[in-house]
Order: C-alpha cells, then structure tokens, then sequence
C-alpha cells in the first residue's frame, strides 16, 4: 500500500495566477482539492472608513484605486448616487462622453482578463496581442484626462474634460480596428482544442446556486440567467441604444469566456451608436451647487461593470462628507462561490476557475 | 382572564379605556404598535381620545429622561408581571389566580406609564400621512418604538401564558401628530409595501415589521425596518414566497448610527425586477443580528465584513471569522468610535 | 493542426505590423497635452487661499502664508508650500481648485528615487520643475473657468 498524506498548500499571496495579493489555501489529496479557504485583505486600504471624512469630490480618486481595472465604472456608480440623491440633471453631452468611456473601459477591462486568462491557462501571446489593444485605450483615456489609470474624470453633475479635438474620430477609429482584432482572437483561441480541454466543463455551476451566491456579470449570465443592469434597469442612456445580453446555457469557465467575448462586441456595438449620435455641442459639467451636500437620507444604486453589478451605497446626514458610504464590489461577491467550485477539482483547475471568475483584488479588499 | 389582561397592557401604556376597542382585533393587537408609531406613518387625528397629543411639543432633555426611566421601570414591571402569570398559568391557574399578577403589574406601571405619557395611541393600519422628521424626533421615536415593543413583548408573552389572548398594547409613542404638514402624493410602491408589511405581519409575526416606508431618493424603494428576532424567519419568507420570491440578495451593508448598528439588506426578486430594503437594528454594546448566510449565499462574507469592521455578530454563521483586518486585530474600524490601538500602524 | 496552422498564421500576420513597444527610458515618451504629471508651482501667484490643500484627499499639501512685505498690497504671500509625493496621488484635483493656477500640472512624471525624504518637495523644488508645463488646466472649480 502507498501512504497518503494529505498536504497543505499555500497558494499565494505572491501568485501571479491570483491576479493580485490573493491567497488561498488548500488542502490536497494528491492532485485534488478537498478544501480551499480563500484568504484576503492583503489590498485593504480602508476605503470605506477614509470616506466618511471626506468630501465627495475627493472620494472620487479612492474609486478609482479600487477595481483598477475598470476605474471609470467606480467613478461613475459614485457619481450617480450622489447626483441622484441631490437630483441632479448632466448635461447631455457629458453622459454621453461617461458612456463612451465606460464602454471603452470595459473593452479595455475585458481584453485585460482574456490576455491574462490565457496567460494563466498557458498561452503567452494572447496577453501581449490584448494588452497592445488595450494599451490605445489606455491612451485614449489619456489624452482624454491625463491619465492612464486612475482616471479622477467624473464629477458630480459632469465630467471634468471635454472630449479634445479629434478624440471622437480617435475613437471611432479604434472601435473599426477593434472588431477585426476581436474576429482574429476569436478565431485564433476559441477553438483551439488545447484551450477547450482547459475550460469546458470546468467550474460548473447551475443558474440556482449562481443566484444564491449573489453573482453577478458573466459569472451569473453563463447560466442562462438574463440579467444585465443595462437592461434590467437602465441607467445612464443605455435606453437609447440597441444591444443583446449574450447568456450561455452551461455555467462553465468555457462559457464564461465565450460571454465576455461577446460582450466586447455588444460594447463596441454600443460604442458604434453612441459615437454616432454624440451632440455635437453642449455643457459637460451640469449646475451643481457649489457644495456638494446630498440631502439626509439614503441610497444604493448599482451599476454594470465589467465584472458585475458594483453598487454604492451612501448614507447621508445632509453633510459634505457620507456618514456611511459602502461599495457592493462584484469581484468580492463573485469570489465566494470559488471555494465550492474547487472541491474535487485538480490542482492545475484551480488557476482556471479563478481567472474565470474575473476579480480585482483591489475591488475584493476595497 | 383576557379582560384583565387588556386592562393591564392598556394600563401600562396609558392608553384609555375608549382605545380599547380599536385594539380588539387579535391580529391587530399591540404587538403592532411598533410599527405603526414609527416613520411617518402618522395617525391623523388623534381619534382615539387621547388626551396627550394636543399637547405634544419637544421634550427637554430631562424630560426625556425621566421618561426613559420611567418606560424603563413600566416594562421591568411588566415582565415581572408576566413572568408571575406565566408562572401561575403553568401551574393551571384559573383566571382568578392569574388577577392578583396582573392588579400588581397595573398598579406598579400606573405611575410611571403616566410619567411616560406622550403616547399618541397609533392604531390604526397605514394611515399615509407623512410628513419629514428631523433627526432628534427620528431618534426620539425609535427608542419610543424600542420601548414599546418591549412592553408589547412582555405582554405578549403574558397574554400567551394567561391562556393566548390577544394581548392590547399600544405604544407609547414619540410620533406627534401636531405639526404634520399636507400629505404627498401616495408612491407608486405604496400597494407593493402594504402587501408585503401585511404579509410579514400575517406570516411571520405580528410585530414583524417595526417600521415601514418608501425611499422615494432611491426610486420609492420600499423599506422595511424588521424586529431584530424575527429577521431569520422573515428572510426566509422573503426568499421562499412564491410572490416575494427574492432569491438574490444584492447587497448587505452594515451601519453605526451611534445610537444603535443597522445592517441593510437588498433582497431583490430578479423575474419581477423589484425589491426591498430591509433593515434590521440592533443595540450598539453587544449587536447581534441572525444570521442569513444559510438562507442566501451571498450573505456569508458580507457578514464576515460586517463582523470584522462593525463588530455585530452573526449567530447562524457558518464561518465567522475576520476577513479584511488580520485575525489578531483590535477593535472595528469601521465603528465611529474606533481608536487604532497602535496610532502607528 | 489546424489550430497551430491558425496560430502561425496570425504571428506571420503581426510580424509585418509596427512595433507596439517603446524603447523608454533611451527615448522619453511623449505624454499627451492633458498629462498629470509632477506640479509646478508659481509663488508669485499663489494668494495663500488654502484650497489646494483643503481639496487634497491624501493631506499631502502643506503651505503657510506670512503677511505681503509690500506695505502697499493687502493680503498674504506663500511661505513655504511642500508636497509630500510619497501619499500624492496627482489626482488634478489642487490645480482644479487653484483660482489663480498658481499650481498647475506638468508632462513630467519621473519620481523615483532611492529615499523617501526625497520624495518631500518644497517650493523651490515645485518652482524649478518648470518644463512641459500643461497650457489648459481646465479650472471647472474655478469661478472664472466655471462649468464651461
């Protein structure tokens, strides 16, 4: 008879498959998984409780430094809390440059999560063609706001930089090239029979145990559950355009993969029509009062984001300052199915369930 | 027996004797009270006879004081008063043999419920005159609510030894019916609320729902405040209804109001694209809150988060441990009283 | 097969595009107009109205003023005004609330450096950053830029 042993083994924080400072740790028999306990905290920066003494305006920036991946959605489910707390109008032209910038970010958000899934799965190449697409983005919002990050661009009741000459062609430009870039990843990966074998029928779940876990984004749609903020409660001017929810129907990481790549097209879809129909002139910054002081009371609202439903909820005693101000960060909801999911699995699923999940650790620590 | 017994709640909360009627319905009994005194469901005129409501005005500070002593003693006499009848009950007294409890209850709250006065004899259902409040009266009428409920607990639990009777308390409410100014226009949400405050009282418990009004800021959110023991059942009723069924919960957040903790749920029915608030207090020393990880998933690590930086206690949960500070951490950061124990850090 | 075939296909395909990488640090890269880079400040203009370091959200801006040395002219001038960039986050929001851009943003945005007590510029430091400094610093916070 061979002795077995069951072995304890620390899978981060320092993992590059963790996408962050993760950690989990697991316990193995052999090559399988019997337990895993995800443990975290390691990006807790206390966002929270820094709010509650300051101003909105300067909470905007900490927004930006949660999911970084995707810091003009933070921006914007800020914003509009506060901004629907005080019932404030935005000009026209404003919401339409957060809406473009929000569908860029989330072109830019999930091209970063299909170069770095399929890092983590094993091909290189696909990182650096999605990271050099992202990186015109990342230019655009750069000559947008002078940042390439951490984009500090929305304000309450606007936005903070109108659209510089020319961007809007830049744009434009981008979203052509980009739908022949996506056809060619699309064709390159997913079919490749390798890659299938990794994620088909791996982290499977059903639409029941999706929605007990409160998921949200791909994570909830692979499904079958038709369940996008867009849709299912328009903010913004998403009302106005003409867009499908992509679903699966199996709930695997293999679906998960086949939404967000869809979805890159619905955004650049979305782009296409909002780019057409940008005013041509108009305000960017609507009339707020000159302090920002949302009346006693309280709101969650909740956006889409790349990764799921981000919400914010603030509760106001009519002061400059939130008296409690609390993100729902979907990376940080999404993540606590991944226990379940890596029972029984092997050891090299682990990376694979994870990527697909899609976190940010600075959204999970917040 | 059950002529005694209201007499003796209605004694507690000094309620007179006219109100008595209003209170009759079993289902209606006092146990409602807290709610219907709370959040801007105000009771129009004061129909019931009610000799303190003209009168209402601020208190000063010592008043409110003294009428938190006062409250305070009315309902440890009243649980004494029902722990006595439920004793008695237990031994198979007759109504005769529970009287002497309850005339020894009546006579020790006399005086102190008088003291504690005030109390505008909410009882009708949904009266929908609401007005804004300001924080003080919002305050002030909370702990009237708390205070009332206890006494409504207490002689609940009498009522229930002395052979199920519907127990008749009122609450000694805070909620001035003075000054309230023209009524808005009723919310679109308003039908969806009344239904499921009704259901929650009828399903779960009569003094379910301690408070009950629309968020018109937030799209005319329905909101409910539930009683901190009966959340556990109630959620399960949020989730299981066929027409609730809120199946998602979308959102927990935790709050320290310095007077008391509050965490906030958003249990939301996807198929039909509605949802709620709810809200469940607990007192702010030792806040403990049932726990709903077992009834939707998602709860778990929003409770963990809640328990790390708010200190409240999930009793239920599977796994409660610290997730964002490291497991020797002291204190919750979160609390608006926190002091780090090392400045440093 | 045919998946490697596709794969190869689409190096060869790249292979022929330009180049998506810079060579920086032997070439500067060029930021865009709007950049937030490293401030400039101009003591000259600077009216000593705190709001820089009141819209601060990391508290990196410290400034004191002293009375105007000109008899003649009312109000304050700047003393010593020191930016902590070890917290600073060059977030735009002092330039935004800046009502005579006395502080103003540049292209520049190299900061590394071996100690931390080098991250802790003064005014002189501020003032001799004065290259690639941004032209449109877009004072929305402003009365006299307003919501334009």
């Amino acid at each position: 008879m061979i002795r077995t042993e069951e072995l304890l083994l620390n899978v981060g924080p320092q993992h590059p498959s963790t996408h962050g400072v993760f950690r989990i740790i697991v316990k193995l028999d052999g090559e399988v998984i019997t337990e895993a306990t995800p443990v975290m905290g390691y990006l807790h920066r206390g966002t929270e409780k820094l709010a509650e003494n300051l101003n909105f305006t300067q909470i905007i920036p900490y927004t930006d430094r949660m999911d970084y991946v995707s810091a003009m959605t933070n921006n914007y489910v800020l914003c509009h809390a506060v901004e629907k707390m005080m019932g404030l109008e935005i000009p026209e032209r404003a919401e339409f440059l957060r809406l473009i910038v929000m569908e860029l970010q989330r072109v830019a958000s999930h091209l970063v999560w299909w170069g770095t899934y399929l890092l983590d799965i094993g091909a290189l190449s696909p990182f650096l063609y999605a990271f050099s697409d992202r990186e015109r983005v990342l230019g655009l919002f750069n000559e947008l706001c002078g940042a390439r990050l951490t984009y500090n661009y929305m304000r309450v009741g606007g936005v903070k930089w109108d659209a510089p000459e020319g961007w809007i062609d830049r744009v434009k430009t981008f979203v052509k090239d980009m739908h022949f870039r996506l056809d060619e990843y699309h064709n390159l990966v997913s079919g490749n029979e390798i890659f299938l074998s990794r994620v088909k029928g791996i982290g499977k779940y059903d639409a029941e145990t999706a929605i007990s876990y409160g998921l949200s984004g791909a994570n909830l749609r692979c499904t079958g559950v038709q369940w996008d903020l867009r849709k299912a409660e328009p903010y913004s001017l998403y009302d106005r355009f003409q867009f499908d929810v992509p679903v699966g129907k199996n709930g695997d990481c293999y679906d998960r993969y086949l939404i967000r790549i869809a979805e890159l097209e619905q955004s650049l879809r979305i782009l296409e029509q909002a780019l057409e129909q940008f005013p041509g002139d108009g305000d960017t910054m609507g009339k707020v009062p000159r302090a920002i002081r949302p009346p006693a009371g309280e709101i969650y609202v909740r956006i889409e984001s790349p990764r799921g439903e981000i919400g914010c909820h603030i509760v106001s005693k009519g002061k400059a300052e939130p008296y409690r101000l609390k993100f729902r960060r979907p990376s940080f909801v999404n993540l606590q199915i991944l226990p379940k999911l890596l029972v029984g699995e092997s050891m090299t699923n682990l990376v694979t369930i994870l990527g697909g999940i899609d976190i940010v650790l600075g959204e999970v620590d917040c | 027996m059950s002529e005694e017994n209201k007499r003796d709640d209605r004694s507690a909360e000094n309620k007179p004797p006219e109100s008595e009627t209003s209170a009759q319905p079993p289902t209606e009994a006092g146990a409602e009270a807290p709610v219907e005194q709370t959040k801007e469901e105000v009771t129009e005129p004061p129909s019931e006879g009610d000799a303190p409501v003209p009168e209402r005005r601020k208190e000063t500070d010592e008043e409110k004081a003294a009428r938190r002593k006062a409250t305070l003693e009315a309902r440890e006499a009243a649980k004494a008063a029902a722990a006595l009848a439920a004793a008695e009950a237990a031994k198979g007294g007759s109504s005769a043999s529970a009287q002497p409890a309850g005339e020894s209850a009546q006579g020790a709250t006399e005086a102190p419920a008088a003291a504690a006065a005030g109390g505008s004899s909410a009882s009708e259902g949904d009266a929908p005159v609401r007005r804004k409040e300001t924080d003080e009266e919002k305050a002030a009428r909370r702990k009237a609510a708390l205070e009332a409920r206890e006494a409504a607990k207490a002689a609940a639990a009498q009522a229930a030894a002395q052979g199920g009777a519907p127990a008749g308390a009122a609450g000694v409410g805070e909620g001035a019916g003075a000054d309230a100014p023209p009524p808005k226009p009723p919310s679109p949400s308003q039908p969806r609320l009344d239904r499921v405050a009704a259901m929650l009282r009828e399903l779960v418990a009569e003094d379910a729902v301690e408070e009950a009004y629309i968020n018109e800021a937030n799209d005319h959110l329905p909101t409910l405040v539930i009683k901190n023991e009966r959340w556990g059942q109630a959620a399960r009723l949020l989730r299981d209804h066929a027409e609730l069924a809120c199946a998602y919960l979308r959102n927990v957040s935790g709050v320290d109001y310095e007077t008391h903790m509050e965490v906030v749920y958003y249990p939301w029915n996807m198929n039909a694209r509605e949802g709620y608030c709810i809200k469940v207090r607990t007192d702010r020393e030792s806040p403990s809150v049932a726990s709903v990880t077992p009834i939707w998933e998602t709860a778990n690590w929003n409770e963990r988060e809640i328990y790390d930086l708010l200190g409240v206690d999930f009793p239920g949960h599977p796994d409660l441990r610290r997730i964002m500070m490291p497991d020797d951490w002291v204190g919750h950061p979160l609390r608006k009283d926190y002091v780090p124990l090392d400045p440093e850090v | 097969m045919k998946g490697m075939l596709k794969g190869l296909g689409v190096t060869l395909k790249t292979m022929g595009t330009k180049k998506v990488t810079y060579a920086y640090p032997d070439i500067p890269i060029q930021m865009p107009e709007r950049f937030r880079g490293i401030q400039y400040f101009d003591p000259e203009k600077c009216i000593v109205c705190n709001q820089c370091a009141r819209i601060c959200p990391t508290d990196c801006i410290t400034l004191s003023g002293k009375p105007n040395p000109d008899p003649e002219k009312k109000g304050k001038v700047i003393d010593t005004f020191d930016v902590n960039f070890e917290i600073c986050i060059l977030c735009d929001l002092c330039t935004e609330v800046c009502p005579t851009e006395a502080i103003v943003m540049t292209n520049n945005f190299e900061l590394a450096a071996y100690s931390r007590d080098e991250l802790f510029k003064d005014k002189e430091w501020l003032f001799d950053n004065s290259t690639n400094i941004r032209l449109d610093n877009n004072n929305i916070g402003s009365p006299k830029g307003g919501a334009k």
